[in-house]
Order: C-alpha cells, then sequence, then structure tokens
C-alpha cells in the first residue's frame, strides 16, 4: 500500500491533489451519535451548564474588585471627612457627592451612615464572592468533567458500531471486493480511520458547539457591559481569523508534500526490512543507505519547512491576543482616568476577553480534525456501501441435502463486469461421485470453474446449477455447507489445533475431530506435540510446516462431510514423504464425493472420471486420460512437458 | 553463533534507568549545541517578558490609575489634596516608575532605561497629574508593554525554530544510524523479530523523541523557567502574600502527579486490547476468503464484537481520569485566583498591609497576573510529561535495537577477497540455531569449480542452512566454510558476497520499475546489459508485454507478476550480478506448463560454468547435478549421483519411489 502511495504521489497533479468530500457524510457520520439519544446530548447539557459556571468568574472578580475599592474610598472618604474643618464642609460636601456619585442634597449625615454600612459590609462581600467563585469553580469542574467524559463515552459506543458494521460488511463482501482491496487498507479504515472519525466526534464536535457557545455569550456581555470598550478591541476577531486562514492555506500544500516524503521513506525502509536476505546477498548495503539518506534529508528539509511557517504563525496568533489585551488596558485605563469605568469592570473585562481568546485558537484545531474526519468517515462509508456481487436473493430457500451433480450450463464470466472473458462458454456436468480433474496453463479458467461452485463469485451469462438448483435461488449458507474445500495455501487461525480443525463445524466432538484427523494423515502428527491438539497455532503459537497445514486443512474438509469437494492438489514445498502422506489422505477425501480438482499431479488425472482441459476460458477437451492422450493434442502436451516430463525417471532406474 | 535471541532477553533483562537513556539521548543533540544555545537564550528572554508583563499592568493600576480616582475628587483648586489615603500612599509608594524612585532590580531598571531612551516622561509625582498627563503615561507603558509582547512572541517562535530545526537533524541521525545498524545485523535477527517492530521503532518512536525533544522539553523548560521566575518575583514583592498564592500549587501537582498514573495504567489496558481488536481484524480480512467458504461468518462478527467491546470498555475506563484532570486543575486555579483576590482585598480594607508589608490596588492586579501565568504551565507540563515519558520509552526502544550486537561481523584484520575459482569446501561444519539444538553435524563436502550440487532431504534436515552458512548469513559452530581454500570469516563479507549469486524461493521485487529490479544485481550495469540479461533469463518475453516495457513500475512484492514472472526477474537478476558461486532454492510454487520450461532452460543456462548449490525440487535438476547431498536430520547420510544413490536403494530411494510410486504402478 505504501508503495503504491508513492506512486501516485509522483504521479498525482496538484489540482487533483484534494478531491471533494461527497454529501451527507457529517450528517451521516453524526447519526451514529444520534443511535444513544438521550445519552448523545448528556455531554452538550453539561457543556452548557460548564459554560455558564465559567462566565460568571469574572463577574465574580468584578464584585470582589469592586467591594475592595468601594471599602478602601469609603474607609478613606470617612477618614478625610474628620479632617475637614467644618467651615469648608459645606463646599467640599458636593464635590465629594459628585464624585461618590451620591445624589446631590444628601446630608453629611446620611452619607456618614451609607460609607459605614459600605465600609463595615465589604470585607463581608469579598468573602461572599470569594465563596461563590470557588463553588462556580466546583460546578464548573464538575460539569466539564461530565461533559468529557460523557463525549468521550458516546464517542467510544459509536467506534464500537462502525467498527462492528465494517468487520461484518468486510466478512460478507463477496470475493470479488476482496480482489480490488487490500488487507491492509481495510485495516486502516477500521482502525485508523475509524479512531479520526472518533476523535472529531468525542472531542472536536463538542469543542466546536463549545467554543460557538463561549464565543457568542462573550460577545453578547462584552457588548452589554462596555460597548465603547468592546468596539475598539474587537478588531482582533477578524484579524486572528484571517491569520489562520492565511497559513491554513500555506501550510497545507506543505503537509502534503510531507506525506508524500513520509510514504517514500516508508517504502525504502519496509523494502529493505523484508527484502534484507537480496539486500545483503547482493551487498548492496551502502546503495541502499545512501537512498535512505537522501530519503531521509529531503524529509528533514520538508518538516523544516513547516517549522519555518510556524514560527510565524504562533507569534503572530498570541501577539494579536496580547494586543487584543493592550487595547483594553489603553481604552479602559483612559476610560478610568476619565472616570467613566470602575477598576473592576476593567479587570472584568480583560478576563472576558480571555474568553473570546480561547474559542479563536480552538477553532483551527477543530477545522482541521473535521476535514480529516469527515475524509475517514467518507472512506469507511464507502466500504459500508460497497455493494456485495453475491448475496441471497429475496426468497432464497435453503439447499436440501444434495446428491452432487454439478451442471455448468453455457457459462460465460468476466472479472469487475467487464473485459475479455475468463470464461466462454462453459459447460459440462458432473455426475454424483465423480471426480472432475482441471488441467491448463495459469490464467485459463481453472479457478474461476472452481470459484463458481461455492458462488464466490456468479457467472457473467449462463448459470450453475447443483441437482437442478440454480446457485443463485439458494442461500450461500446452506450451499456452502455442503461444499469442502481445500486451496493450495492454508490459512491457519490463532487457537488450538483443534479449532482449526472444527472450523467450519465448530460444534464437533472431540472424536469427529480426531477421526477427521486421522484420515487426513494428521492425527499423528499432532499426538507428537506435547499438548496434541490443544496446541495452539497461528501467529503466536508453534510454527507447522507446509505440509502439516495442508494436512490440518484436508482434516478440516473431511470433518464437514460435503457432498461436493473443491481442491487444488498441488503440494508446494513439501519434501517427497511428507507429500506422499499427502496424497493417501486426499484420495480418501476424495472418496464417494463430487470432486473437483486442479491437477497437478498424474495420479490425480489419471483416476480421474472426467478431465477437463482448459485454454484461454474455454473446455478444448474433455474425456478420460488414455481417450485424450490419443486424440488430443494440447492434452499430450501438457500431459508430456508438464507430468510426464519427470515420469520417465524410474523407467531409468529400473 | 545464533545468539540474537540471547542477546534480545538481556535486552529485556537490563534494568532500564531514564536518566541514562535521557543521557545518551542528549549525545545526540552536541552537534547542534548552538542551536539548543539560541534556543535557551530565547527562552530566557521570552520568559523574562512574560514575567514583567504583569509588573508593568501593575504599575499602570499604581502610577495613573489609583491616584486618579484619589486626586479627582481631593484635589482642590491647586490646594494639597485633603483625602489622601493608605491606599493612596501605597500606590505611590508602589509605583517604581516614578522618576525619584530608585530601581530595586534589574527588570525595573530595564523598564527605565527603556522609557529614558524612548524620551517618555516618567512622573514625577504620580499623585498630582492631570488626566492629560495620566492618559499619556498609560499609553507610553502600554506602547513598552507591546514591545514586550513583540519580544515575547517572536522569541519564543524563534525558539520553537531553534529546537524543531535541531530535533529534526537528530532524527534524520538517529534513522540512518537505525538504517545501517539494521543492515549489519545478521538474516537471523530478522528471522526472530517481526518486520512491523522493527518498522515503527524507526519511524514512531523515533518521532516521538523527535517531537518530545523539540517540543515537550522545550515548553517544560520554558514553564520551569516561567514557575520559578514568577515565585522569586512573588516572593520578592510580598511573602506572605506570594504564600497565599502558590498554597494551591502543591495540590495541582499531586492531583496531576495521580491522574496522569491512574490514566497510564489505563492505558496501558487500552492498548492490550486494542492490539486484540488489530489482530483479529488482519487474521479475519486476510483470510475473509475462508471463513466465507466455511460459512462462518455469522461466528466471526460475534467474536469480533466481544473483542471490540472489551477494547471500548477498557477505554471508557481510561477516558475516566483524562477527562478528569483538565477540570480538576482549573478549578484549582480558580481557587487560586480567589484566594489572591480575597487575601489581596481584604489587606486593602485593613489598612493597607499583609504581613506587615505595604499592599497596593496595583499589586494585588499584578499578583493576579502572576496566578494566571502561574497555572498554566503547570498544567502544560503535566500534558508534556506524558510526552516526554513516552519518548524515553520510545528511546530505550531504539537504543535496545542499537545496542543488538551483530553477531555476524568483520573481523578486523578481514581481507578482500579477491577473483575466485570457484572450489566450496565445508570442512566438519555443525550448526545450531538454539544452543544444544543442532541443525548440522559434522558436515563434510566439497565442490569443485563449476560444478552443481544438489541439495535434497525432508522438511528440516538442514538444506537452508547449508546454503546460508556460505554467504555467511549465519556463522558455524564448528568447523569452517572455506572457498578456494579461504575461511569465509577472514574476508570481507561484502567481498564475499559479491562472489555470490542467490535466487530465493520467494523472489522480493522493489516497488520501482522492471529495469531497476534486475539492475539491483549490479547496478552500473548499463541497460543494454540488463536486457541481455533478461533475454538470457526469457524474461524478456513477457516484459516486452508489460504496458510500459522495462519501466514498469512493479507493486508492493512486485504485485502484479504471477509467480513463475517473479521467478524469471531473480533469475535475470542473478544472471547480471554474473557471480562464480551461485546459490538457488527452487521454486516449488505451481507455474504453468509453459513459464515452467522457461525457467528450467533460464535456469540450466544460469548455472552452466558456475558452482552452484541448489536446494532441489525438480527431477531434471537432480538428475543433471555433478553430485547430490541427501540430507537428514543435519547430517549427510548418502551422495552421489543420481543414478548410483538409487542403485544403493538408500533413503534416497525411499524418497524418491514415493513420489513416484504410484506412477509406476500406472505405468505397470
Amino acid at each position: 500500500m505504501q508503495a503504491t502511495q508513492t506512486r501516485e504521489g509522483k504521479r498525482a497533479k496538484p489540482a487533483a491533489a484534494r478531491p471533494k468530500l461527497p454529501k451527507g457524510v457529517f450528517p451521516r457520520a453524526v447519526r451514529y451519535l444520534f443511535r444513544y439519544k438521550w445519552e448523545a446530548a448528556l455531554p452538550y447539557l453539561f457543556l452548557l451548564i460548564a459554560t455558564l459556571a465559567q462566565l460568571a468568574v469574572p463577574r465574580l472578580i468584578r464584585n470582589m474588585i469592586e467591594a475592595v475599592t468601594q471599602g478602601v474610598v469609603a474607609t478613606q472618604v470617612l477618614e478625610g471627612l474628620q479632617n475637614i474643618p467644618s467651615a469648608f464642609m459645606a463646599q467640599a460636601l458636593p464635590r465629594i457627592l459628585e464624585f461618590l456619585n451620591y445624589t446631590p442634597g444628601t446630608t453629611q449625615e446620611q452619607l456618614v451612615t451609607q460609607l459605614t454600612v459600605d465600609k463595615v459590609s465589604a470585607p463581608e462581600a469579598l468573602i461572599r464572592a470569594g465563596i461563590f467563585i470557588v463553588v462556580f469553580a466546583v460546578l464548573r469542574g464538575l460539569f466539564a468533567f461530565l461533559q468529557s467524559y460523557w463525549a468521550e463515552r458516546n464517542s467510544q459506543s459509536v467506534s464500537f458500531d462502525m467498527r462492528n458494521e465494517l468487520y461484518a460488511k468486510i466478512q460478507r463482501l463477496s470475493f470479488s471486493y476482496h480482489d480490488q482491496n487490500q488487507t491492509g487498507q481495510l485495516m486502516i479504515r477500521a482502525t485508523d480511520d475509524v479512531e479520526k472519525v472518533r476523535l472529531f466526534l468525542g472531542q472536536g464536535l463538542v469543542q466546536l458547539v463549545g467554543a460557538v457557545v463561549l464565543l457568542s455569550a462573550t460577545l453578547l456581555i462584552l457588548f452589554t457591559t462596555n460597548v465603547q470598550l468592546a468596539l475598539v478591541t474587537l478588531w482582533i476577531l477578524p484579524v486572528a481569523l484571517a491569520l489562520f486562514f492565511i497559513f491554513g492555506s500555506i501550510s497545507q500544500p506543505l503537509f502534503m508534500k510531507l506525506q508524500v516524503r513520509l510514504a517514500a521513506l516508508n517504502t525504502i525502509l519496509q523494502e529493505n526490512l523484508a527484502g534484507i536476505k537480496v539486500v545483503k546477498a547482493f551487498t548492496r548495503e551502502k546503495s541502499e543507505q545512501r537512498k535512505f539518506g537522501e530519503s531521509v534529508n529531503t524529509l528533514m528539509d520538508e518538516q523544516i519547512r513547516i517549522a519555518r511557517i510556524f514560527t510565524f504563525l504562533f507569534p503572530l496568533v498570541f501577539l494579536v491576543a496580547n494586543l487584543g489585551q493592550a487595547t483594553t488596558l489603553n481604552a479602559g485605563g483612559q476610560q478610568i482616568i476619565a472616570g467613566t469605568l470602575s477598576l473592576g469592570e476593567w479587570q472584568e473585562f480583560s478576563l472576558y476577553l480571555i474568553y473570546l481568546f480561547i474559542p479563536l485558537a480552538q477553532f483551527g484545531f477543530i477545522i482541521s480534525q473535521f476535514g480529516q474526519a469527515m475524509a475517514s468517515a467518507g472512506r469507511i462509508f464507502e466500504i459500508l456501501d460497497a455493494k456485495s456481487d453475491v448475496t441471497d436473493k429475496p426468497g432464497a430457500l435453503a439447499l436440501p441435502q444434495v446428491k452432487g451433480e454439478v451442471h455448468f450450463e453455457d457459462v460465460t464470466f468476466r472479472y469487475f463486469g467487464g473485459g475479455e472473458p475468463v470464461l466462454d462458454g462453459v459447460s459440462f456436468t458432473a455426475l454424483p461421485g465423480q471426480t472432475v480433474a482441471l488441467l491448463g496453463a495459469t490464467g485459463s479458467g481453472k479457478t474461476t470453474i472452481i470459484n463458481l461452485i461455492p458462488r464466490f463469485y456468479d457467472p457473467s451469462e449462463g448459470r450453475v446449477t447443483v441437482d437442478g438448483h440454480d446457485l443463485r435461488d439458494v442461500t450461500l449458507e446452506s450451499l456452502r455447507a455442503q461444499i469442502g474445500i481445500v486451496l493450495q495455501e492454508t490459512t491457519l487461525f490463532s487457537g488450538n489445533i483443534r479449532d482449526n480443525i472444527a472450523f467450519g463445524k465448530p460444534e464437533a466432538t472431540q472424536a469427529e475431530v480426531e477421526a477427521a484427523a486421522k484420515a487426513a494423515a494428521a492425527h499423528e502428527f499432532i499426538m507428537s506435540f506435547p499438548q496434541g491438539y490443544e496446541t495452539s497455532v497461528g501467529e503466536r503459537g508453534t510454527t507447522l510446516s507446509g505440509g502439516q497445514k495442508q494436512r490440518i486443512a484436508i482434516a478440516r474438509a473431511l470433518l464437514l462431510n460435503p457432498r461436493i469437494l473443491i481442491l487444488d492438489d498441488s503440494t508446494s514445498s513439501v519434501d517427497l514423504q511428507t507429500e506422499s502422506h499427502i496424497q493417501a489422505a486426499l484420495d480418501q477425501l476424495m472418496q464417494g464425493r463430487t470432486s473437483f480438482v486442479i491437477a497437478q499431479r498424474i495420479s490425480t488425472v489419471i483416476n480421474a472420471d472426467q478431465i477437463l482441459v482448459m485454454d484461454k476460458g474455454k473446455i478444448v477437451a474433455s474425456g478420460k486420460h488414455a481417450q485424450l492422450l490419443e486424440d488430443n493434442e494440447i492434452y499430450a502436451e501438457i500431459y508430456n512437458s508438464q507430468l510426464v516430463g519427470d515420469s520417465d525417471a524410474p523407467k531409468d532406474a529400473a | 553463533m545464533f545468539n540474537t535471541r540471547a542477546l534480545l532477553d538481556q535486552e529485556a533483562l537490563k534494568p532500564k534507568k531514564t536518566s541514562e537513556t535521557l543521557g545518551r539521548l542528549a549525545a545526540y543533540f552536541k552537534p547542534f549545541w548552538y542551536a539548543l544555545l539560541l534556543a535557551g537564550t530565547f527562552v530566557i528572554i521570552a520568559t523574562w517578558a512574560q514575567v514583567t508583563t504583569p509588573e508593568l499592568t501593575g504599575q499602570i493600576v499604581d502610577c495613573y490609575l489609583t491616584p486618579a480616582a484619589a486626586a479627582s475628587f481631593g484635589g482642590g483648586a491647586g490646594g494639597q489634596s485633603p483625602i489622601v489615603g493608605a491606599a493612596g500612599e501605597a500606590a505611590q509608594s508602589n509605583c517604581w516608575l516614578a522618576s525619584d524612585a530608585e530601581p530595586a532590580n534589574t527588570t525595573q531598571r530595564i523598564i527605565k532605561g527603556a522609557f529614558t531612551l524612548a524620551n517618555f516622561q516618567a512622573p514625577a509625582d504620580p499623585a498630582n497629574l492631570t488626566n492629560a498627563e495620566r492618559i499619556t503615561g498609560l499609553g507610553q507603558l502600554i506602547a513598552i508593554l507591546i514591545v514586550l509582547f513583540v519580544i515575547g512572541s517572536f522569541l519564543t517562535g524563534l525558539t520553537f525554530f531553534s529546537m524543531s530545526w535541531a530535533g529534526q537533524h537528530v532524527l534524520r541521525d538517529v534513522r540512518a544510524q537505525l538504517f545501517s545498524h539494521m543492515h549489519s545485523l545478521p538474516i537471523g535477527y530478522y528471522a526472530e523479530n517481526e518486520v512491523g517492530d522493527l518498522m515503527s521503532r524507526i519511524t514512531n518512536d523515533s518521532d516521538t523523541i523527535q517531537q518530545a525533544m523539540s517540543f515537550a522539553l522545550v515548553n517544560v523548560v520554558s514553564g520551569v523557567l516561567l514557575l520559578v521566575w514568577i515565585a522569586y518575583n512573588m516572593l520578592t514583592k510580598n511573602v506572605q502574600f506570594a504564600l497565599l498564592s502558590m498554597a494551591i500549587a502543591p495540590l495541582m501537582a499531586i492531583a496531576t502527579i495521580w491522574f496522569s498514573e491512574q490514566a497510564r495504567k489505563a492505558f496501558r489496558k487500552t492498548r492490550v486490547e486494542m492490539g486484540s481488536v488489530n489482530a483479529n481484524l488482519q487474521e479475519s480480512i486476510s483470510a475473509v476468503r475462508e471463513s466465507q467458504a466455511f460459512n462462518r461468518a455469522e461466528e466471526n462478527i460475534e467474536h469480533f464484537r466481544a473483542t471490540n467491546a472489551a477494547n471500548r470498555d477498557a477505554n471508557v475506563r481510561a477516558v475516566a481520569f483524562t477527562s478528569a484532570l483538565a477540570p480538576v486543575l482549573e478549578a484549582l486555579s480558580y481557587l487560586a485566583l480567589a484566594i489572591v483576590t480575597v487575601a489581596g482585598g481584604l489587606a486593602l480594607l485593613n489598612g493597607s498591609t499583609l504581613g506587615g508589608a505595604v499592599v497596593s490596588i496595583g499589586l494585588v492586579i499584578t499578583f493576579l497576573g502572576y496566578v494566571q501565568r502561574f497555572n498554566q504551565p503547570i498544567q502544560q507540563i503535566a500534558v508534556l510529561w506524558g510526552n516526554i515519558q513516552s519518548a524515553v520509552a520510545g528511546a530505550e526502544r531504539i537504543f535496545g535495537l542499537l545496542d543488538v550486537v551483530p553477531s555476524i561481523q568483520d573481523k578486523p584484520n578481514a581481507k578482500v577477497m579477491g577473483a575466485i575459482e570457484g572450489k566450496v569446501e565445508l570442512d566438519n561444519v555443525s550448526a545450531e540455531y538454539k544452543p544444544g539444538e543442532p541443525v548440522l553435524r559434522n558436515v563434510n563436502f566439497y565442490a569443485n569449480p563449476g560444478q552443481t550440487v544438489a541439495i535434497v532431504g525432508p522438511t528440516g534436515a538442514g538444506k537452508t542452512t547449508i546454503i546460508n552458512l556460505i554467504p555467511r548469513f549465519y556463522d558455524v559452530t564448528g568447523g569452517s566454510v572455506k572457498i578456494d581454500g579461504t575461511d569465509v570469516r577472514d574476508v570481507t563479507q561484502e567481498s564475499l558476497r559479491q562472489q555470490i549469486g542467490i535466487v530465493l524461493q520467494d523472489t522480493f521485487l522493489f516497488s520501482t520499475t522492471v529495469m531497476e529490479n534486475i539492475r539491483f544485481g549490479r547496478p552500473q550495469a548499463t541497460d543494454e546489459e540488463v536486457i541481455a540479461a533478461a533475454k538470457l533469463a526469457h524474461a524478456d518475453g513477457f516484459i516486452e508485454r508489460l504496458p510500459e516495457k522495462y519501466n514498469t513500475v512493479l507493486g508492493e512484492r512486485g504485485s502484479g507478476l504471477s509467480q513463475g514472472q517473479r521467478q524469471l526477474l531473480a533469475i535475470a537478476r542473478a544472471a547480471l550480478a554474473d557471480p562464480r558461486i551461485l546459490i538457488l532454492d527452487e521454486a516449488t510454487s505451481s507455474v504453468d506448463t509453459r513459464t515452467e520450461r522457461l525457467i528450467q532452460s533460464a535456469l540450466e543456462k544460469l548455472l552452466a560454468g558456475r558452482t552452484s548449490f541448489v536446494i532441489a525440487h525438480r527431477l531434471s535438476t537432480i538428475r543433471n547435478a555433478d553430485v547430490i547431498l541427501v540430507l537428514k536430520a543435519g547430517e549427510i547420510i548418502e551422495r552421489g549421483k543420481h543414478a548410483e544413490l538409487l542403485e544403493k536403494q538408500g533413503f534416497y530411494y525411499d524418497l524418491y519411489m514415493s513420489q513416484f510410486k504410484k506412477q509406476e504402478e500406472m505405468a505397470g
């Protein structure tokens, strides 16, 4: 996959670099949250409470500062009043009243009473406001926690659902889909892509809503408390947004370039690790190191180029935020000097200004997260929406127990619905219990024939029937339950040997499993392991040889006791002795079943009831061995070059 | 020999010292010390600018704003202010910017210097300024504040750049070193370690280090610097007030450590669960065809659902801790804010003293600024500390790999192997992968220049081991392998392997053009030579039919080509290298008849005139061999030509007959 990336990277034209997102991806992704109804609403409810609690804090701080200023002023004025000689009092009183914003005409006694109340109540007011702050802080903390916890929890539920759906879909997609898609790519969708969507739904989306709420609420407060001050400081808003936009558009192509370089580096690395023996065998270490060195260097240059951009972006953004504060200081300070603003209001304002900036800083981050998440969601939905070519048709019946007559009726098959036919008008009948050997060069259509019988693919034209039932009229499960398959490459699953043999029939008893293993000539080697059938195999377990794996596969097919058997009889990379064991097991397996064999061995061909000689998608000859050898040239050629070429040896020896 | 497993065990057992790892990591930064020095200088200046900001805000209040409030109602016409209370006095005494006040520290000296430099007028008597003078003064202080902002911001940016620059260079060096080291490790290492794991050490782990070292480290350092500096400033201004303001800090530290620890434990569990999810996905996607063939989809989906649910639950548990840390720290920081305001306010109300020291409104505002700046780095350090920890873990994994001593190395005085004739001799050779479990026992044989040696025997008999010993992919544990009489351990690996061509069972192709893939055998070969080799290997035919012929780019592992075609490319590659000695592991996978014949003919041409060792699966190869070695359980039990061996009616005869017995019966 990495290799493909690099090549695409080289070819990609800059204009085509960013594909447009298909419509409806975002609502569809969000709908996954809606499945959790009120649980999905919880984080947003908590968010609202937490934001409100947060918004109260600057107001409380202002109250505290005002309580203090009022108290201080009251104390000072009271002291001052005592110092003013009574002769000057009449002259001084209106001035003091004006400064304190008292109604003119208030008497000295009234003033003193009021100021004494102010002075005495100030510490209490201060402490009360302090306690309120603590209460609000606790509220804020509690609800911020609940909000974040529930958002994460919901997002985990979403990713759980998405992964399950993906998995189920992948399990059911037909062979032709898997032919076109690599394991690695499907893996990445079920892991990385799901995680990116989850991150956005769990954090980004809540943050986005939170940021919008905080921003608009703060703007509202700023404008209602002090329009003049709000107007002079709010220029930072568009400036910061413009900055984000400019830098975003500059850095985006650089990041893409970085990805291409990274993919190139990974390709070299991966190939050198996987192909280490070749590298060493041809002593190419130095030149590969040089190549890697160049790649690492270009990657570094790209990284430094990006760092250079951010060297200017971050300071500028922070500078803009700080300049906002400086403007508030200046304009607010002037208002204080002019007497139209109190110190408390001024502090309150500058605290709210911080709230204005927090969402601003978040937006840039959330937007990039959003872009990634939606691209990932698009890739996920692409799989979920993929149409499986082979599905049960509505009202499909279960295939009853079959005798095993398989009939191909003028079958034509094209991969991916186009191009040259791989099978071209193939017709033949296999009677119950017959062995059909398929012969022909690579690409002649042998594998396609055996893939059509369990309905891994559907014919493009014509039909395949079993006991007269068109395969498309019966359920996949009931069809495949009656077909046993032994492929050339056997995959073992993590688990023990027993589970691997019982793969197609998990409810099989130990006795049944052992009987199948014995018939497949596998029992002996299985018992030679200390843990016998409990020996764990697969990725982290014991490694079995190719021949041992193949015998497990034969046992697996035997256990199903299928009426129809499909097998690829080539036994690759096993030694001669093992091969004879396997041969015996296979003969046992084919006994009395309708069998289709991609034949590599002379014995199979000679024993077959029917040999189909394939060439370029057509059956060019069919019949029994002796008859074909006599009157068919292609068969004679295949027989001589592939099979007979080795078989005249024993005659030499004898 | 083959002692990498033992080395790995040692690696796992060795106690890891974080300081040791960090020290080793630091060594990589040594060549870029000037970038670090610059970053350090920038950080100090930027932090100073940050610490000074609250102080200037305090000055604005104390020099221009508080006296304004006091004077606006107190000042009679030209008369002395009748009402100048304690707060006013405190404010005035706190206005160190006033022209008659002595600067108490360097910061104050610098600001005053800046004032003089800018030709600004410091207030002579803060209490008696006209409003116009106050507005001018306010503007002047804010101008200085803006200069500080600019300095702080851009130096922070430059710090980031210097660290990124150094970090990226270190990343490059670490990666290049890892890559070269990887090449020096013997094949045996790769048999025992997963490619994916090695990949992730070179890409992810080194990247984690880079990020932690250029981002996290510099932020932690500047955070700590900021904390210490602010603490110092607060303490010098007012000890009691300072202690009150910092009272919450230890709580924050404890909360951070506790929650991080819990989260770390919880996340360890999630990594295990995610690993299971990945393994399950990997296995079932790659074997999806079998699952469908055996009707296993429903069981698999159920099984995956369970694995997936375990992963979700582990994550939800972990999230409880991660979700709590930020809100707790935030709540604590509000608490600190409340303490400063209440304590400062009460002090102002009670005659402007706290613990005997003068408190002004400006000072309270300064402290408010400090506390806000104090909390931020604590929260930041909490997050970044996690990054640094994972970087140390990454570094340990990297050093673990770098510390694996290649078990096969050139001797210090290894000679360069010159042109050879191609006589190969195994002299009483023993070999073992695990101590005490010999794979080869006392193997003796020699091949004269130009001879073909076929090696046959059951799986596990030691065939592959023999051919791995000749190019010294492994070392013998007893005896010696000699080429033209020279022990392979006495010459450089490079010069040895240049004499040897290898065609492996599974052909490895690189994702580059067909031309480059063949040229891999001899980089300096011309296009014409490459094409000639392709023709010799009968690969020319199918290459010409590829969309872009020799310039067709091959996919991952040569996808797009059939097995047989890939084998032909491997033969072309070996033919181009034109070695004296050839090693061949015959591929057994089925190819169609025509290709099979092409391969046989190509191999015959390739073997001609070279000393060849073939793990034989083709009868034609066996019959044409000059000598056949029959291996069983690590020993050569029979040797000779095909006909001689058959006559002996020994093990070879059995091996041979088991394959062809049936055929004979048919023929008979």
